[in-house]
């Protein structure tokens, strides 16, 4: 029983750990927090329904399409968005992925409507196997899966790729990097579109466990928020990390102390970390760049 | 400061010479000699959005019917508006509609706590409200008549074909903590106290949750012979798809608010087939006249995107009683003739069960069929229409 | 232009006679607005200068927090919640009069305020943001499940009695709600000229210089939330009568969020601009309930949801129009409305250079 309940949540977790990243990803780069990466990995899960289900592709071609599409849109949304503020503060950049937020809300809920649709996805939630006396369903393991993978690549990419190195420094310093002769607004859309990526991926794999709604990504959003905040908002393993304890956590709280509080644990454990560690776990102390 | 303060008085000169230049005369309370305005509230957008289709589907009802020439000369005039299941802009919304063009009745209008709000406001401005919400949280008033069938009833009625015709002991309850849900954990309760028995196990959800592991334990723990899905599609989708992750499978049943086999069935990939579910409606392809008729209007005046589902089909039924009364009380439209007419309604039968209205008793429909759903989307009834008798 | 001469100047209410003639022309417009209104038979409008009222008051009270004291808040709606429940509760509960619940449900939301100030003492900018995120999520759980707070059912306000006096339907409120949020709201430009407001604005430029100068900041940065929760508590109090009914899903992140943008909009660092930026928001979110039925853009939003889009999302169109608003000021103008003023107040001015 317990083991089965942290096997749920490690599979929870995977895809928090997910969305964690994607976050991080933008927050090492660019310095925002990215409110509206629920609704542009909302946006991509429909367009792989629409090129599924309406233009009847297979699946293995609108995977590579809405990954590409993933990527420009996150591109997009740092050139005509982010970028457009001009000497930004915190709050002004809150307040500008808040209002990117509600524009894609706006528009993929007027494309789509609120009704809720299935995606066609190759592999089923309740498509199981068993070890020893637990049950793991093959999404579940693929979701772990995708999440270390992406992991690895991640770490990868950032440490042995010229690119990788190139995002460290513009993040370190981004005047100096553009003297050094870095792109850094190409390196800025880069990473948007790169964690777009990333959100996507984790949208396709949470949609076929639920339905597919405009809906579909607030409540894994702000789990993905509080474990990207848990690890520290600068470490990559940290996010990581945050979203498997989060997704523990939350289901061992849901089943022996109380069901109804399940959902509250998440947002408590963001405040109690943060009174404790204000720079999370794993994240150096966050010193303000003056 | 100086011109700050200037500012102010303009900004509310503007707004006070826009709030006067709005106002028109108001004639008598939505009634004229070419129209008949009818208001509607409805979550048009937010998380509660799928409740949207019930005005959309009204909407097409009047269309129908000004379509067939109106009622005794007057037309139909439906006035929507959204409020994103905030109480907040129910009650604004509302205002601006009695107030502004003013309005004869109300239709449906979802969220139990926005009603609440509105209620009072409602009370004293003497609207008849045909409510989508039930008595068991709604005081009643003159001016109220509740179609939908109490969910108290439904739950009992749900209870009862369990324990009666099925023979099933041990029977699970897993509801949305909220009004609704609450509501039909107090009638299923209550229905078993009858027998002697006891719920297996109560678990709440919240309508936002995405990851119903834990819930799943909870009841799967309990090990029933049947689970009751009170909850929204998306719950009840999740709720399927991780119980059968689990290898868990118990008998399914569904309330009306999950009656529609079609929806269900795609966005379970199938997993719905066997779900056993109370309909206070006919089912969405029944073959009789009446719905037919409903949905050639549906294919007619309806734009591309709409699905012919439970809640749009609602969005008819609501409309059908008032209809009628209007029809009845001829070219001479006042409120208190409408209530009397309503009043004295009896086993009216549109699309939804029967209903009858007295002046004491104000719950219109008090019944539901049983139906169970078959492989991809189709149905079969299984029995006639049941009365609760908690 | 402006120049202010000396510190009285500066902390005088009214800067001149003509100013406040000017305030005098205001508040006879307040006073006879609501006997225009019912004399014109709508009631709507009162309600909803209710409304707007209430929200002047949030938005006052929130600018005095992240205008002013230069600190982040996503969780106001939590505030706002903790003082229209707690007016209820202690009313309905424990028979405490109006007259101080409401302080009282403003003081608790204070002491919620101080509380969420103190991680704010070590916490910045997104980090902050994140932890009243976590504060407002979580206060909507708990009073969503608890059953005292009504649980979902929500909870009835009752009658409001100002000793003999019984205040019910929109046009007695407004002669409750309307003067609080004009009191509020002089209070609170009094506030951002004395020390405390002085204080606030040095941490908001640098807090580590506003402490070398001898600035306490735990004390001043625990204060600009407990004042700010205050002024929102109060707010959610009269909310709480104004639609003598309250549940829990009302206090979301999306008001948060809207009481943010009021501020955002209306201007930071500003009264006036909060001011409008309230009226100017709370009028598009009860105007734009019905966007199909809006004269010239209606039919052509409704042309293009048949070809492009869906009729049935249609609706969603308003939270584009919250959404562009929003990245048009922050790109456009930083300071808001307030700033658009200001230039245009230069402009005329110095008019033909």
């Amino acid at each position: 029983m317990l083991w089965q309940i942290v096997i749920g949540g490690i599979a929870v977790g995977s895809a928090y750990a997910l969305i964690a990243l994607a976050m991080v990803i933008i927050y090492k780069t660019s310095e925002v927090l990215n409110f509206a990466q629920g609704d542009m990995a909302c946006l991509s899960t429909y367009v792989t329904f629409m090129l599924l289900h309406g233009y009847g592709f297979p699946f293995w071609v609108s995977l590579p399409l809405t990954l590409l599409f993933a990527f420009v849109l996150g591109a997009c949304c740092e050139f005509l968005f982010l970028r457009r503020a001009k000497d930004p503060t915190v709050l002004g950049l809150i307040i500008m992925t808040l209002s990117l937020e509600m524009i894609l809300f706006g528009l993929l809920s007027w494309k789509w409507g609120s009704d809720q649709r299935e995606l066609p996805f190759p592999i089923t939630s309740y498509d199981t196997f068993t070890i020893g006396s637990f049950y793991v369903s093959r999404l579940e393991v693929l979701t772990f899966v995708v999440a270390l993978v992406m992991m690895a690549l991640l770490f990868l990419f950032f440490r042995y790729t010229k690119t990788g190195i190139a995002i460290k420094a513009t993040q370190l310093n981004r005047d100096s990097a553009r003297l050094m002769g870095i792109r850094t607004n190409r390196i800025l859309m880069g990473t948007w579109g790169l964690s777009s990526v990333v959100g996507a991926v984790a949208a396709l794999l949470i949609a076929p466990a639920s339905t597919l709604d405009p809906y579909m990504m607030w409540d894994p959003l702000l789990k993905g928020f509080s474990s990207a905040v848990l690890g520290g908002m600068t470490s990559l393993p940290g996010a990581a990390a945050g979203g498997y304890i989060v997704g523990i956590v939350e289901n061992l709280f849901g089943t022996y102390v109380s069901i109804e509080f399940k959902s509250a644990v998440a947002f408590a454990i963001i405040v109690l970390i943060l009174c404790i560690k204000p720079s999370g776990l794993l994240a150096r102390h966050y010193v303000k760049k003056v | 400061m100086k011109k700050m303060l200037l500012w102010t008085i303009v900004m509310a000169l503007v707004i006070a010479v826009c709030a006067a230049g709005a106002v028109t005369a108001a004639d008598a309370p939505g009634v004229s000699d070419t129209e008949i305005r009818i208001g509607q509230w409805a979550a048009l957008t937010g998380p509660a959005a799928a409740w949207g289709a019930v005005a959309r589907g009204a909407e097409a009802y009047f269309k129908m019917i000004n379509d067939e020439g109106g009622i005794h000369g007057r037309m139909i005039k439906h006035l929507v508006f959204d409020d994103q299941y905030n109480p907040a802009r129910t009650v604004a919304g509302i205002k601006e509609l009695v107030e502004g063009p003013g309005v004869f009745a109300f239709v449906a209008g979802d969220c139990t706590a926005c009603a609440l709000a509105a209620r009072d406001y409602l009370v004293e401005k003497k609207i008849i409200w045909m409510a989508l919400g039930n008595a068991w949280s709604i005081k009643p008033d003159r001016h109220f008549f509740f179609i939908y069938p109490n969910y108290l009833d439904e739950a009992a009625i749900l209870v009862k074909y369990a324990v009666e015709t099925m023979g099933k002991k041990k029977i699970a309850f897993f509801y949305q903590n909220d009004d609704y849900g609450k509501g039909g954990l107090k009638g299923a309760q209550q229905q078993l106290e009858k027998y002697k028995l006891k719920l297996a196990a109560e678990v709440p959800v919240e309508p936002q949750d995405r990851d119903l592991k834990s819930h799943t334990m909870a009841i799967k723990n309990a090990d029933p012979d049947v689970v009751i899905l009170w909850v929204n599609p998306t719950s009840a989708v999740i709720m399927r798809k991780t119980a059968a992750a689990m290898k868990f499978a118990p008998l399914w049943m569904a309330p009306s608010t999950l009656a529609d086999p079609a929806l269900m069935n795609q966005i379970t990939g199938g997993l719905w087939e066997g779900t056993i579910f109370s309909c206070l409606a006919e089912l969405p392809d029944a073959d009789i006249p009446l719905m037919k008729k409903y949905r050639a209007a549906f294919e007619k005046y309806v734009p591309k995107g709409e699905r012919w589902g439970i809640m749009y089909m609602a969005g008819f039924g609501f409309a059908e009683p008032l209809v009628e009364a209007l029809k009845k009380v001829g070219r001479d439209v006042t409120t208190d003739k409408v209530i009397a007419e309503l009043d004295k309604m009896t086993d009216f039968k549109g699309i939804f069960g029967h209903i009858t209205f007295r002046p004491e008793d104000r719950q219109g429909q008090k019944e539901v069929f049983i139906a169970e759903a078959l492989k991809d989307g189709k149905s079969k009834r299984l029995s006639d229409w049941i009365k609760a008798d908690r | 232009m402006d120049m202010k001469r000396s510190h009285y100047e500066d902390i005088r209410l009214f800067s001149s006679r003509v100013v406040f003639a000017w305030f005098l022309v205001f508040a006879g417009v307040l006073v006879s607005y609501p006997f225009a209104a019912s004399w014109l038979g709508k009631n709507y409008y009162i309600y909803m200068a209710n409304y707007m009222a209430i929200n002047v008051i949030v938005a006052v009270g929130l600018n005095l927090l992240v205008g002013y004291a230069g600190q982040i808040s996503l969780g106001h709606a939590g505030f706002f919640g903790i003082g229209a429940y707690g007016t209820v509760l202690l009313m309905t509960k424990l028979q405490v009069p109006f007259v101080l619940a409401l302080p009282l449900a403003g003081l608790a939301a204070a002491g919620f305020g101080f509380l969420l100030g103190l991680p704010a003492l070590r916490l910045e900018g997104p980090y902050l943001a994140v932890a009243t995120l976590g504060f407002g999520l979580t206060v909507t759980q708990i009073i969503g499940r608890w059953d005292l707070f009504g649980g979902r059912q929500g909870l009835h306000a009752p009658p409001l009695a100002l000793g003999p006096v019984t205040l019910a339907g929109d046009f007695n409120l407004y002669w409750l709600i309307v003067p609080t949020a004009v009191v509020m709201t002089m209070a609170a430009r009094n506030i951002t000229k004395t020390k405390v407001g002085r204080a606030f604005v040095a941490i908001r430029d640098s807090d580590v210089a506003a402490h070398t100068m001898g600035v306490n900041l735990t004390y001043y940065k625990t204060l600009a939330f407990a004042v700010s929760a205050f002024y929102t508590g109060v707010a959610g109090g009269l909310y709480a009568f104004a639609l003598g009914f309250i549940e829990p899903q009302t206090f979301n992140l999306m008001l948060s969020i809207l009481f943010l943008s009021m501020v955002v909009v209306g201007g930071l660092g500003s009264i006036f601009g909060s001011v409008v930026g309230a009226m100017l928001l709370s009028l598009l979110n009860l105007k734009l309930a019905s966007v199909h039925t809006l004269p010239f853009l209606g039919p052509v939003l409704l042309q293009l949801s048949e070809s492009w889009f869906t009729v049935s999302g249609l609706p969603n169109f308003q939270y584009i129009v919250y959404g562009l608003i929003m990245f048009l000021i922050i790109v456009f103008e930083p300071l808001g409305i307030f700033g658009f003023w200001i230039r245009t107040k230069i402009y005329w001015k110095s008019y033909p250079f």
